[in-house]
């Protein structure tokens, strides 16, 4: 068995590697991409930890669960949004999505 | 025999993420998206969460890379990325991921958690079941409230996008 | 101690991947459904169907193909995306291959025997259309990328369906492991008697996820010319045939273990043989569909998707538990 260790590196650098994309870019379905990596570093996280315990608890299996029913959900909503904004405006960069402002 | 399967799972999965998110093409990214999750189903299957890790296969490529890849399509092919402007932004990014990194590296290196080399009852398929039910069966039952507002709720952002053209 | 290569090779691990129930196994096995398949439709329409191959009814056919097809010139279409183009057949078919992995053929003869065989097998399932929409978008063309988005919208939402009712089995049965289902029908009888609603919806549901009549909008011939395979050269063309076999093959693999009670039958027949009796009578049932059924239309397809079938499934997941808890005395 791989100590545990290395499952929260993996996790970590995927963490960094989703905020790295969340802060410089600009286009809706690349920061998608970003927040769906930050939620998969999180779940990789949880059922490590879950494994930590002795005797392993389910409960981070369950909270992984629901993790991963509540990002198919974001997903759908924000793809739903890309599309609606797409065909409004012409391009998604986030930058220039402005047409809320007064 | 573990240790090089989780090497190459590693592996695939960091270096598809980062594909993911500097590849050109938006397909290609998200095409290495779903193997990035493939990659995540693996390391869930060597943690004994087998049944986590089929929904993940069937949840994140089944439905999410689907709608992804979907969208990129109808969306068309004005999507490159363009020029980065805010250096600046880019360049804390960057110290962030470093410093992240070397957190990553220096813990790795302590090997503080070696965890336990047989899961027994913690991954049992009985007890995650059962606990999903009776111990969590309120917050199964909001979650599926909260799934259906959320299919609602893009049905109806993608229906009255028609009604206006 | 041996030559290390000569003890991997000859490992029964080793055999087991590459030799039966692995990929030659699957290759020929694929051919000689394309035969099986040709000669039903053409006993159906009163034709003869493949003759000349051999002596034995034209049962080297599909051999005879892909040598054909092997040595035609690989064309790739201007403007097409080369790298999706090439990959997706060849991941298709590493997807179906993988799919077998997971069915017992027999005591012991089984490559991955995990404990959610079920779920693992369905979630590999919801792959395809991936792959296809990449096939279809990648050929840069009008009629592989509507054959693509209608791949998209079928299989997803016949997925549903699926999942649900072999949701029923595992009720009844209260096992995720395919071994463990099949266990449950040595001491109870096969479930297709008390499942019965559930094997029809799976029929009904993995017929379409195949994409076979009359379920084929995604490859219809007269409508959209062969869809999302409509770009393919030769040599790709066999590479994109291969993985609907091979599907076939698997979905009729799982059906058996699930609901005609898998390897298991009288003594005298060794169970690999009751095994292909029963996966080879529910091949040629879904072949018959092809030849009695016209195609439906793709409103008529997603409409009962969603609406019959999901209802369906769900009224059989009630009757699962009806079997488990037992009628209430009212």
């Amino acid at each position: 068995m791989e100590p545990l260790t290395s499952f929260f590196a993996v996790s970590v650098i995927l963490l960094g590697i989703g905020i790295y994309g969340l802060t410089t870019k600009r286009n809706a379905i690349r920061i998608l991409f970003s927040v769906e990596l930050i939620y998969n570093a999180a779940n990789l996280n949880i059922i490590a930890f879950a494994r930590l315990r002795n005797p392993p608890i389910v409960t981070g299996q369950v909270l992984v669960l629901f993790t991963i029913a509540l990002a198919a959900m974001e997903a759908s909503v924000g793809l739903a949004i890309i599309m609606l904004v797409s065909r409004l405006n012409v391009d998604i960069d986030l930058r220039k999505l402005t047409r809320l402002r007064g | 025999m573990t240790d090089l399967t989780f090497l190459a799972l590693a592996t695939v999965t960091v270096a598809s993420s980062i594909l993911a998110l500097e590849a050109r093409d938006l397909v290609y990214g998200a095409a290495a998206l779903g193997i990035a999750f493939l990659g995540m189903a693996g390391l869930f299957f060597l943690l004994d969460a087998s049944y986590v890790g089929a929904f993940q296969i069937a949840v994140y490529i089944g439905a999410v890379v689907v709608l992804i890849l979907f969208t990129v399509m109808l969306v068309g092919p004005q999507l490159g990325e363009p020029p980065l402007e805010l250096k600046r932004l880019s360049l804390l990014a960057a110290i962030l991921l470093s410093l992240l990194l070397g957190t990553a590296g220096a813990v790795s290196s302590a090997s503080a958690f070696p965890g336990p080399d047989n899961c027994g009852s913690g991954c049992d398929l009985v007890g995650l079941s059962s606990a999903l039910i009776n111990q969590y069966g309120v917050q199964l039952e909001f979650l599926s409230l909260v799934l259906a507002a959320a299919v609602i709720g893009a049905l109806t952002l993608a229906k009255t996008e028609r009604k206006t053209q | 101690m041996g030559n290390p290569i000569i003890d991997l090779l000859t490992s029964t691990y080793f055999l087991e991947i590459a030799v039966f129930p692995g990929l030659l196994s699957i290759a020929i096995l694929g051919a000689l459904l394309g035969w099986l398949e040709r000669k039903l439709t053409a006993r159906v329409q009163l034709r003869v169907g493949p003759l000349y191959a051999s002596p034995a009814g034209g049962i080297l056919q599909m051999f005879a193909d892909i040598i054909k097809l092997l040595f035609k010139e690989l064309t790739i279409p201007d403007g097409a995306d080369r790298f999706f183009f090439i990959m997706s057949p060849v991941t298709a078919l590493i997807i179906g291959a993988a799919l077998l992995g997971l069915i017992p053929f027999a005591p012991g003869i089984q490559i991955a025997n995990i404990e959610v065989g079920l779920p693992v097998f369905l979630a590999i399932v919801t792959l395809s259309p991936t792959i296809v929409l990449l096939a279809g978008w990648s050929a840069n063309s009008k009629f592989p990328f509507i054959g693509g988005l209608r791949a998209l919208f079928q299989q997803t939402a016949y997925e549903i369906p699926l999942w649900l009712s072999t949701l029923g089995v595992v009720i009844v049965t209260g096992s995720l492991s395919l071994t463990g289902i099949i266990d449950y029908q040595r001491n109870n009888g096969w479930l297709i008697i008390p499942q019965l609603l559930g094997a029809f919806l799976f029929i009904v549901t993995s017929t379409a996820e195949m994409e076979r009549l009359p379920f084929d909008l995604p490859e219809a011939e007269s409508e959209i010319m062969m869809g999302w395979q409509a770009e393919y050269p030769g040599p790709l063309f066999m590479l994109v045939q291969g993985p609907a076999f091979v599907k076939l093959y698997a979905f009729s693999a799982l059906f058996t273990t699930i609901y005609l009670g898998g390897y298991l039958g009288p003594v005298p027949i060794p169970p690999i043989v009751w095994f292909f009796l029963k996966t080879i009578l529910i091949i040629a049932l879904i072949m018959l569909f092809r030849s009695t059924f016209p195609r439906v239309r793709l409103d008529q397809l997603l409409r009962q998707g969603w609406t019959t079938l999901l209802t369906l499934s769900i009224a059989n997941i009630i009757i699962a538990y009806f079997l488990v808890v037992g009628i209430p005395a009212i």
